[in-house]
């Protein structure tokens, strides 16, 4: 029963690189992966292309995709959503992952005094759920709750509906959902910056660079990496974003469609169905999650070679 | 021997249990509801059924907004529920259509305990009932007792009076309303709707507007909504932003006099955390000159499911939510606000509630307009409501909208 040499030495030579051995890693995430990944959004896609519930489901080919795209009142909800659902992607791309950024460079700069505590700071909204962020905020920004004390402190120009109001409800909503989510990217580029070798930095010291010649020129090109990473995560993360718009307006992105995400949208045609009749139509939610991935698809496949794989 | 011994105890133990085993053992029935708010008060009722039949329900509430969805998932893959409640009209009638729900018209009780306004709200096109009628919800003016004390204020008679108690409550620095928009929907379905009982009537005008006999531009939708668009000046600073739940939060502040909501709220407005409130509530008044009339809802039935293993079980319970004991059981154990619907003598033990229920009498009563057969305008309405209260339209223009809307669900 003992193994001999002759018998386990070919074993070893198949792990040598180039040997068939990494199936064997490979697998079990593979097959995870397909089950409850892959599968069940191939499904979806061709779920898109059916009309009705579970029980009688008929194929409808593409009629659903061209309901999206032509029929008025479907497709302007999607457009609608759609610019809105890139509104907010910006705020975070521009405000959220640079507020990251520069809180990422103010914390690990070596004089920085209290770093663990504002760190803690940045990051304890992350930990706090979405539905309570989106209470809490309802009620600061409500001219009736909030605004007495608003208008005590001298500052009665803010009380104002900010989430009834067509022209401010989304900004609000994408600026609470900045401020809730900042701290991730934020941790992402603090341990980005603290890989980046000491001896660059003495030596740009050496060199006399000052502190911004120090970031553009070697703390930012050494980023690049994390930055697409971080912008991936945001853009993905803000076209699934569904959750915010539930606690802060309603799922019909009130008022007046203003805060309707692809998220929200997806969930009232594929999911919950209009009130007051709730019948969802899972072929065109399908159809929107379709047509939504593939255009991720060519979002991400770009970013991706640009900012990764770069030694 | 010790073998044979054991083998013949074990052979005498089976035949002690065999009998049990075959005695059928007792029946369970699911029920679906949307009311997951008052699990416990349903399983209080259904505790009762069982002490008097034996038989068990068991009672598998889903959250509100997505029963219509999970319902038509469990009974399209064949695991729904013995027993469900069943909304009212197309909701209703999509699922009785597609074979789900049985016909109860047969069930004892059902045609003689009932009013035809009633059983209007389950009965298919083909005349047959598919849910058995249990409760109703109505729309209410609730307001802050204190507060009309204070300022010496009586309960107003006519909407004409209604607007000049507003007024005078502004005058005097009260905020008069606490409704908002913000929720997209109680606007139209306490608010609006209703209102409306008051200028269009009951079911046998109704069923004009839904034949297109008449036009929803003409006078009485101008008033109504002109009357609205009145009463939306009194609607709090920020109301865009306000939402359904912020209402009693105001009357119990005293940062608002009054309120439109539904019947339901009484239930939350008995609870803990209004104890303090002194609160009453009167019927949305009907203008000077017109017959009152009342939104009283048809909001919730019991349906059978045609795919029940245990079809004689489920037509004796429905049986008894049409008899006049079981309704008093069931409307007793229900949170304030929802109504029986049934033709007997059914005394609510909550004051509050019966006051609410009292306000039914002597006007013309009617589910909420749309419901029937132009529920596809209910997202066009709230649109022109909220334009209307934001003063983006006026109310002719809306009355237009709503006419061409109703035209479209004419043509379909």
């Amino acid at each position: 029963m003992q193994p001999t040499l002759s018998k386990s030495h070919p074993r070893r030579s198949r792990l040598e690189p180039g040997g068939g051995y990494w199936i064997w890693y490979v697998l079990p995430a593979l097959i995870m992966y397909c089950l409850f990944m892959a599968y069940p959004m191939l499904d979806s896609v061709r779920l898109s292309l059916y009309e009705g519930t579970t029980g009688a489901r008929n194929f409808v080919g593409l009629a659903n995709y061209v309901r999206l795209f032509t029929d008025p009142e479907v497709s302007a909800r999607f457009w609608g959503a759609f610019f809105n659902t890139w509104v907010f992607f910006a705020y975070h791309m521009l405000l959220q992952n640079v507020l990251g950024m520069l809180f990422a460079v103010v914390l690990t700069n070596r004089t920085m005094r209290g770093r663990r505590f504002y760190q803690t700071i940045i990051f304890i909204p992350c930990t706090i759920a979405v539905m309570v962020t989106g209470y809490l905020f309802k009620l600061v920004l409500n001219p009736q709750f909030a605004g007495p004390t608003l208008r005590s402190m001298g500052l009665g120009a803010l009380v104002k509906p900010w989430l009834g109001d067509e022209k401010t409800a989304l900004h609000v909503i994408s600026l609470v959902s900045v401020w809730q989510w900042v701290g991730i990217p934020t941790m992402m580029f603090v341990a980005g910056l603290q890989n980046i070798s000491e001896d660059l930095l003495e030596a740009a010291d050496i060199a006399g660079a000052n502190s911004w010649q120090t970031f553009w020129y070697i703390k930012f090109p050494l980023l690049l990496p994390v930055i697409g990473m971080i912008a991936i995560l945001t853009f993905v993360s803000n076209f699934n974003a569904f959750d915010i718009v539930y606690a802060m307006a309603t799922p019909d992105g009130a008022p007046n469609y203003s805060t309707d995400l692809i998220g929200s949208l997806f969930y009232r045609y594929g999911v919950a169905g209009k009130h007051p009749i709730g019948i969802p139509e899972p072929g065109v939610g399908a159809a929107i999650s379709t047509a939504i991935f593939a255009m991720l698809l060519v979002g991400v496949i770009p970013t991706l070679r640009a900012t990764q794989g770069k030694e | 021997m010790k073998k044979l011994t054991a083998l013949l105890l074990a052979v005498l133990m089976m035949a002690a249990l065999l009998p049990s085993l075959v005695q059928a053992e007792p029946v369970k029935l699911t029920m679906g509801s949307w009311r997951s708010d008052d699990a416990e008060q349903a399983k209080g009722w259904l505790a009762k059924y069982k002490e008097l039949t034996g038989v068990e329900i068991v009672f598998e509430p889903t959250q509100s907004a997505q029963y219509n969805a999970t319902l038509r998932l469990q009974l399209d893959n064949g695991t729904g529920p013995d027993l469900m409640y069943a909304r009212s009209y197309a909701v209703g009638e999509e699922l009785y259509e597609a074979g789900f729900f049985m016909d109860v018209s047969d069930v004892p009780g059902v045609k003689e305990n009932f009013p035809a306004s009633a059983l209007d709200g389950w009965q298919a096109k083909d005349g047959k009932i598919f849910a058995v009628p249990v409760s109703a919800v109505s729309h209410v003016v609730y307001y802050n007792v204190d507060i009309f004390e204070k300022h010496g204020l009586k309960v107003p008679e006519t909407f004409e009076d209604f607007l000049a108690l507003c007024q005078e409550l502004k005058d005097k620095g009260e905020q008069p309303l606490a409704n908002g928009i913000a929720d997209n929907w109680d606007i139209l379905e306490c608010v609006y709707l209703g209102m409306l009982p008051n200028y269009v009537g009951g079911v046998d005008e109704r069923v004009k507007y839904e034949s297109g006999e008449k036009k929803m531009n003409d006078e009485t939708f101008v008033k109504s909504l002109e009357d609205y668009a009145k009463l939306a000046k009194f609607l709090p600073e920020g109301f865009e932003s306000m939402g359904n739940s912020d209402m009693p939060a105001m009357l119990a502040l005293g940062r608002a006099a009054m309120f439109i909501d539904g019947s339901w709220t009484a239930g939350a407005l008995l609870g803990e955390d209004y104890k303090d409130l002194n609160w009453g509530a009167f019927a949305i008044p009907a203008p000077e000159g017109n017959k009152a009339g009342m939104s009283f809802h048809t909001d919730w039935g019991m349906a059978g499911n045609t795919a029940t293993k245990h079809p004689e079980e489920v037509k004796a319970f429905l049986a008894w939510v049409a008899s006049p004991e079981g309704a008093e059981i069931i409307s007793k154990a229900q949170p304030a606000g929802f109504f029986p619907m049934i033709n007997a003598e059914i005394k609510l033990e909550e004051q509050h509630a019966n006051d609410i229920l009292a306000l039914n009498e002597g006007k013309i009563l009617d589910s909420r307009f749309v419901w029937a057969k132009l529920l596809d305008m209910y997202t066009p309405m709230v649109e022109q409501l909220n334009a209307i209260a934001k003063g983006e339209t006026t109310p002719e223009a809306a009355a237009e909208v709503f006419a061409a809307e109703q035209a479209k669900i004419l043509d379909k």
